[in-house]
Formats: C-alpha cells, structure tokens, sequence
C-alpha cells in the first residue's frame, strides 16, 4: 500500500513539475492550424442526412454545393456551377460546371456525379438512400420526394460532361438560394458506394470537392481536417489544418480562447462579451440575424378568436424591454416574421407600440374590461378545423421554450416577463411547459398547445418563402396554432412558384401588412450571433445561414 | 466459493432484464420522441409520421423491445438514431475515456480520503478533526461546475499550469491500444504524451474526485471510530504495541469492511459518467453522451447504455463481496 501510494505521488509530481520548453517538433509546419472551439460533436459527416449545426459547421469546410452564399449576404453566386440560364416559364434550369475539380478521393466531379446526388436524394428507392438515414432537408425543402405529388424536381440529366439540367413540375422561386445550402453539396459517387452506409462516420469522413480533405473524426474530442491540395478554386488564406475541438460548455470555450487552445467559437455568454472586447486579444464578430423569435396564438382559444384581444396582447408585451434584457448585443424587435436582413422585409410594417392603457381599452372593447384568467377551447373536426362548439375552458396559458436557442436565450425568463406585462392589462396567464424541447415540439405539432405559446424560427436558405411560406401557405394546420387565413395561404403559394424576385417580393411584403393588420402572432425579437476570435485571426466573414469557409481565414 | 459466484451471475440475469425492460418502457413513455428531435421546429404531422414508420417507431412497443432484445443477445448495440453510426464504435471511444477518468479521480479520492479519515479518527474532536470533516462537508456541498469553473480559470487560464480541454493537445498523437491514454503512451514509450495526457486528466479527476473523497473520508472516520472503540484495541495498547501498529494492523483492517463497499459504490457511480465533469472539461466519456441521448431520444444509445451501466453495478458488486473474503478470513463464501 505505502510503496504504490509512493510511486503515485512521484509520478504526479513529475507530471506537475514545470513544463519544461518542448524539443522543437522536427517536420516544423509551414502553414498553419485554425483551431475551433465547437460546441457540439457533429451527427454525421455526411451533409444530406443530417440538420444539426455542428455538422454542418465541419462539412462546409470540405463539401461544396452548385451555388454559394456571397460573403455575408444570403445572394446566391457561382460555386461547383459556374453560370445558367433557366427558361422562360421557369421550368428547365441549366447549369454549367466547373470543369477542374476533384473528390478527394481522386475520381472527377463532373455532371454525372451531380446527377447521382440527385439521384439518392429524390429516390427513396436508391440503394445509396439509406432507410435508417434521414434525408430530411431534401423532403423539406423540395416538395417532398420522388414518390410525393408535391415534388418539386421532375428530372435531373447530365446534357454534357459538365452540364446539368433541371425539369421542375412547377417554378421554383427559391431555386438557387436552395442548391446553394450546404446539405445539397456534392459528394463523390465513388466514396458513398465503396462506404456503404458507413459514409460519414467518424472512421470513413466525407469525400468532397471543398478546400480540406476529412483527416480524423474522434467522438466528443475533436475533428481534424488537413489542406486539399489540388483544390479546385481560390484559397485565400493560410491554413494547412483545421482542427475542432468540441468544447460543449459556453464559459469552458471561452477559457479556451483566453488561454490560447483555441482561435475561435460561436456564441459566447452575453456576460463575457465585454471582457472580449476589451481585451487585446480577443475580438467578436456579428453574424447577421436570420432568424424570429415570436409568441403565437392558438386560434382554437375563443377569446383569441378576436382580433382586438390579440393587439392588446401585442400591445402590452414590451419587446423593446426584452430585447434588452434578455439578448446579446445586434438583437432587433421583430415586426414581422422576416428579418431586417432578407429581401421581402417590408421596412413600412410598423411596430405595435407598448401601451398597456390603450391595450386595456381594446380588451374593454372585446367585451373583457376586468381581463380574464380562464379561456375556452374549441373542438377541432376531423379535418382540422376548429368549429364553434366548445370543448372545454382551462387556465389561460403562456408556454415557454425549455430550451435556448439561438433567437430564444431564455425562454423562462422571458416567458415570466411576458406573464407580467399580461398581468398588468388584466390578464392573469399561467406560466405553462410541457416537458423537454422534444415533448414540447410534439405538443405543438399536435396543436396541443392551448394557450400562448413561444416558438421561432432559423432561416435554411436565405429566402423568405423559407420563413412565410413554410408556416403559412398551407392553413390552417394544428401545428401552426389553427392560424387561418386563405388569402395568405393563396398569395404565399403564389409566390412560391414565380421565378423572379422582383415579383415575388412586393407578394412577401403584401402578406406582412396583412399579418400585421390581424396581429396574426406577436413577433418579438430578431437575434445575430456573436463570434469570439483571437486577434491572431484575420478573414474570417460571418454569414446569416452560418455557411462560413475556413479557407478565407488567415492565422498570424 | 466458485458456486456462490455462479449462482450469484445467474440471480442477476432477472435483474439484468428487468432493467432493460424498465428502461425500455421509460424511454419510450416520456413524451416526444426521436423523430420530434430530430426534425425541431420542422417537425409537421406528416413527416413524423412518414419517418417514424421508415424508424419502426409505428411497430408495437413489445415488438420493438423483442427486436432490440434479439440484437443484444447477439451482441449487437444497434446504430444511433441520429447519424446512423454503430453505437458500438462511438462506445469504445467514449467508454476508455470515462474509465481513465473515473479510476483517477477514484484513486485520488482514495489516496487522499482514507488516510483524513483515519486521522480525524485518531484526533478525535482536535482541530485536525474539525477542518478534515468541514473540508468534507464543504467536498459534498460545492456545486461541480462552480469549482470545475474556478480551476480552469485560476489553474488553466491564470496559472497556465494545466490544460482543460479534452484528453489530449492537438498535435498530440497516441497509438490506440486500450484506449486509456496514459497507458497506451506508456506502452509506446512516449513520454511526452503520457505527461500531456495525466496533465489533461488532472483538473478534471479533481473535480471529479471532491464527493467521494468527502464520502470516503466521512466513511473511514466513523468506521475506525467504532473499531478503535473496541476492547482488543485497548488490549493491544495494553500490550505496549506501538501506535502506528495498532491503528494499521488491528483498527484499520478490521474498519476496511465499510470502506471498501463505499469505494465500490463510488467505482460504480464514476464509471457510468459525469455528466457535469465532462461537459467543463470537454471530456468524451459517456456521461454527457447519455445525457444528449436523452434530451435527444436516442433510443439505440440510451437503451445500450443504461443495460451497460447495470451490468457495471453488478460486476463492481460482486468485485466488493470478493474482497470481503480477502479483506476477511471469516467470510467464507
């Protein structure tokens, strides 16, 4: 006993000793090594089976689309395509490829590769579409897939070595903001056949055209990229390796930039933004907003039925309060459900005033001049729609978010300040939650939440059909609170098959004053990210939908 | 002896799948569902739907449960939910991770906690006494992330003596062998790595080791205090044995009882993960993996998961009662 407690002592002092000055390492690298402080381990490698941003931040890097985001915009620019023409009914898409590019796995990317893709994207029947993954993102943003009547994609044909072309069943209006997101990049056929479903797994990585190869994937610690050598396109920067070291603690990444172990992370504490930026060595960056946090109404409650006791609601609650109080620095007050940054905001939609005396006399004017704390539920019919006939009454409910997310830092607490500024127009709500973030998307899918409820959203692709259409062209649904509104819905899939954005936006900023004029929901908060990086780094270009290329970065 | 042990590994077959069918029946009676996670605010009523019949979610809760059964029998954990990666790949990473760190912050918590206990033992009532047991108190009450916070940044930011993230530096490569770090550097001959990889797990196993060294601590001082009461203790000073002697051979020895069901508890606790100890420290253990599974409804990992850390108590279980006959000739199995 004594002499192994001897021989540990021993062994830890010599551990603690000083570090001594390493023997310069003998193969000195040339270039140098970014190292990100992520603050999740990614899902998967492979960029069409996944929806997590952690994935996405690493595939980015080494996986590229037909199109890329410009700079810190959500404008769509030449990237593995590098010029089309699309027809006059807006139908059939041509796009002319890169003719230099390699997967990293040596094969040729070329039109066939691109249509392969495509190929086991669309077709659940294709034997590289495996059934346990989730190509969710294609299902979504495509209209569904090759066996849905929504389908968006009729064929995708290889019409020369490096030229494809696209049918669509009907226009597309978000065509090119779409085959720009980062789960739509191209992999190499070859690698996905010879991986099998292994593709994308910590041991086999991705095969892509993207400036860095996949070099090592350790669970929970890190992933490692190095430099592709014959990448295809521009590298400005100077890095020979990406590393990613996954730090899931907010103020553990933040230690690590001090310290030096890492050059840069997404989203520290609001209360260490200060210390950043007064510090020497460190520095933030905003990410742009491309996201809304909003309270929605369930229309199945009766007294929300009524247009004046949903502006009094939005006039009560005192957003620009919020926003101080619970976001970072760059957060906005919402007006509408789409943010500042993106075409189709209507700048002229304005904001609801906080004025609880002027919100008491609307609830007086819907018949209400006490408040009230109980409200009554209306029965939903068998095709979703809710009727006159009441089902039963219950508590009047806020639900908050359990979880943070981006456009949401603390439900709770926001979700308590809003049950106050309620409480002082007269309306006495319960604070409601309904289990974990995955109870309480399922409840809110079903329609089950009574009440108010808060909810946001993060934009996929830089196109406002993104925000409104999705949760309003098709209405009303259970999952969207009952919202009903045909003209809305109408409008919305009017724009959604138009090509040209000079007539599609003046249909978004249409259906903004609408959905303002009936105070559709409370739109609350637009939020930006900050980004924390040692000054050592240089290049480096926020963008809204986060698609941010390493190889612009330069390490000093 | 060897009947015992034979029929205490067949008693535990029941408990074993008792916990699996519990936990089976849990993780799937909790709201929400994999599905839900996974597709978050796009989640709609026909795409939950279509995907969870594409999972087999749809299938009878039982037939699921046979199914999942069929594959552990065979030895087979299934694949993640989300990512579709073999959960035994992503185990043997994460489980050597956990166990060097458990270990470490177990043998720290012993190595110091015993020998305070049986000191505030000896010193009854001194000031000795008063501090070690305070300094318990405060091991038990002080919040993990609190003082995982101050380290890294007192120790790791301000000092710069020690790292904090991960188990290894960057450009720090290990041949894998067992998976525990130290010793594979050990095994190479890398002595540079071995002190980049006990440095890295020094900060962390302290964090780690401040509750059961205070258990052990509190446990060890009362157990002596009982034995050092006894009459052969009184007749061994008596005898003018030395002191030394007396607390070793004669009190310590029979006190060890306790003590060692203690520590395998703790054993037990440490190797099914951290989840706090590992979220500060970057630490890919299975703590925080079980944890997200969870909140994810990783169904494959949480089921494999929870049934491994049962097995755990029941091996550390039966570990314990052999170093009772050890510990003790009387016990006979």
């Amino acid at each position: 006993m004594r002499k192994w407690s001897l021989l540990l002592v021993v062994v830890l002092v010599v551990a603690m000793l000083p570090t001594l000055p390493d023997s310069p390492s003998a193969a000195a690298q040339e270039g140098k090594t970014f190292v990100w402080g992520a603050e999740a381990n990614p899902v998967q490698l492979d960029p069409a089976v996944v929806t997590d941003g952690a994935s996405f931040r690493v595939t980015v890097q080494g996986c590229e689309p037909l199109l890329f985001y410009d700079g810190s915009t959500t404008n769509p620019i030449p990237g593995l395509a590098k010029s089309w023409t699309t027809s006059e009914d807006g139908l059939v898409w041509t796009f002319e490829l890169v003719d230099n590019a390699t997967f990293h796995d040596g094969t040729p990317f070329n039109a066939e590769a691109v249509v392969y893709n495509f190929e086991r994207w669309r077709f659940t029947t294709h034997p590289t579409h495996w059934a346990e993954s989730v190509f969710e993102y294609y299902d979504a943003m495509w209209g569904g897939f090759d066996d849905s009547e929504n389908r968006i994609i009729d064929k995708v044909e290889a019409t020369g070595e490096f030229q494809v072309t696209f049918t669509l069943t009907s226009p597309y209006g978000s065509m090119l903001n779409t085959l720009a997101m980062p789960m739509f990049s191209i992999a190499s056929p070859a690698a996905i056949e010879a991986a099998g479903a292994q593709y994308g797994t910590p041991e086999v990585g991705y095969s892509c055209t993207g400036p860095y190869t996949f070099v090592e994937w350790v669970s929970d610690d890190h992933v490692t990229l190095a430099r592709n050598a014959t990448y295809w396109g521009d590298f400005p920067g100077n890095t020979d390796q990406v590393v990613f070291r996954i730090i899931p603690d907010a103020a553990a990444r933040f230690a690590a930039l001090q310290s030096g172990e890492i050059d840069g992370f997404e989203g520290p504490n609001v209360e260490d933004l200060e210390a950043i930026e007064g510090s020497d060595n460190m520095q933030v960056l905003m990410r742009g907003p491309l996201n809304v946090m909003y309270l929605a109404f369930s229309y199945r409650v009766k007294e929300f039925q009524d247009v004046n006791v949903r502006k009094a609601i939005a006039m009560a609650i005192n957003r620009q309060e919020i926003v101080d109080a619970f976001y970072p620095p760059g957060a906005v007050i919402a007006t509408t459900m789409i943010p500042p940054s993106l075409w189709g905001y209507n700048a002229d939609v304005p904001a609801f005033d906080y004025d609880p005396e002027a919100a008491k006399a609307l609830l007086a004017e819907a018949g209400y001049p006490d408040g009230f704390s109980e409200v009554s539920i209306m029965k939903v019919d068998e095709n979703g729609v809710v009727t006159d006939e009441v089902e039963t009454t219950m508590p009047l409910t806020l639900y908050y978010q359990p979880v943070a997310r981006p456009y949401n830092p603390d439900g709770e607490g926001i979700g308590e300040a809003m049950v106050s500024y309620l409480a002082d127009i007269g309306l006495e709500a319960e604070l409601g939650s309904v289990g974990d973030w995955s109870a309480y998307l399922e409840a809110r899918s079903n329609g089950e939440l009574n009440g108010l409820y808060q909810l946001g959203w993060t934009g996929d692709n830089g196109d406002p059909d993104n925000f409104l259409g999705y949760f309003y062209a098709a209405n009303p649904v259970a999952r969207e609170g009952f919202y009903s509104n045909a003209e809305v819905g109408t409008l919305l899939m009017q724009a959604r098959a138009m090509a040209d954005q000079a007539e599609r936006e003046p249909i978004y900023q249409q259906v903004e004053v609408l959905q303002h004029d009936e105070v559709a929901r409370v739109y609350i908060a637009h939020t930006g990210v900050p980004l924390a990086f040692s000054t050592r780094v240089s290049g480096y270009v926020p963008n809204p939908l986060s698609t941010e290329h390493f190889k612009l970065v330069t390490v000093e | 002896m060897f009947q015992y042990f034979a029929r205490r590994v067949i008693e535990s077959i029941p408990v074993v799948i008792g916990v699996s069918i519990l936990v089976f029946m849990l993780i799937h009676m909790i709201p929400g569902d994999p599905v839900v996670a996974m597709l978050g605010e796009r989640a709609t009523e026909e795409n939950v739907t279509a995907l969870r019949e594409r999972l087999g979610f749809d299938e009878p809760l039982y037939e699921q449960y046979f199914l999942w059964a069929g594959r552990m029998l065979r030895g087979d954990l299934g694949n993640t939910v989300r990512g579709n990666i073999p959960v035994e790949n992503e185990l043997r990473n994460r489980f050597p991770a956990t166990i060097e760190l458990g270990l470490m912050a177990l043998t720290l918590a012993t190595l110091v906690g015993v020998p305070v206990g049986i000191l505030s033992a000896t010193k009854r009532n001194s000031l000795l006494d008063t501090a070690s047991m305070f300094g318990a108190l405060f091991g038990v009450s002080i919040p993990i992330f609190v003082l995982g916070l101050l380290l890294i940044f007192f120790i790791g930011v301000e000092l710069e003596w020690l790292p904090f993230v991960g188990r290894l530096s960057s450009d720090i490569n290990i041949e894998r062998v067992t998976g525990l770090n130290t010793i594979d550097a050990l095994i190479d001959g890398n002595w540079k790595a071995f002190k980049d990889a006990l440095e890295h797990l020094i900060l962390p196993a302290i964090t780690l080791s401040t509750i059961p060294l205070a258990v052990i601590a509190r446990i060890t001082r009362s157990a002596m205090l009982e034995v050092l009461n006894q009459d052969y203790i009184r007749t061994a000073h008596a005898k003018g044995l030395r002191y030394r002697t007396v607390v070793i051979r004669h009190a310590f020895r029979n006190a060890l009882l306790p003590i060692v069901t203690i520590i395998g508890l703790q054993l037990g606790t440490l190797l099914s993960g951290a989840v706090l100890t590992e979220t500060i420290f970057s630490w890919p253990g299975v703590g925080k993996w079980l944890f997200d599974s969870i909140v994810a409804r990783d169904y494959s990992i949480v089921q494999s998961m929870t049934l491994i850390i049962a097995m755990i108590y029941i091996a550390v279980n039966f570990a314990v009662d052999f170093m009772y006959a050890i510990i003790d000739p009387r016990i006979r199995y």
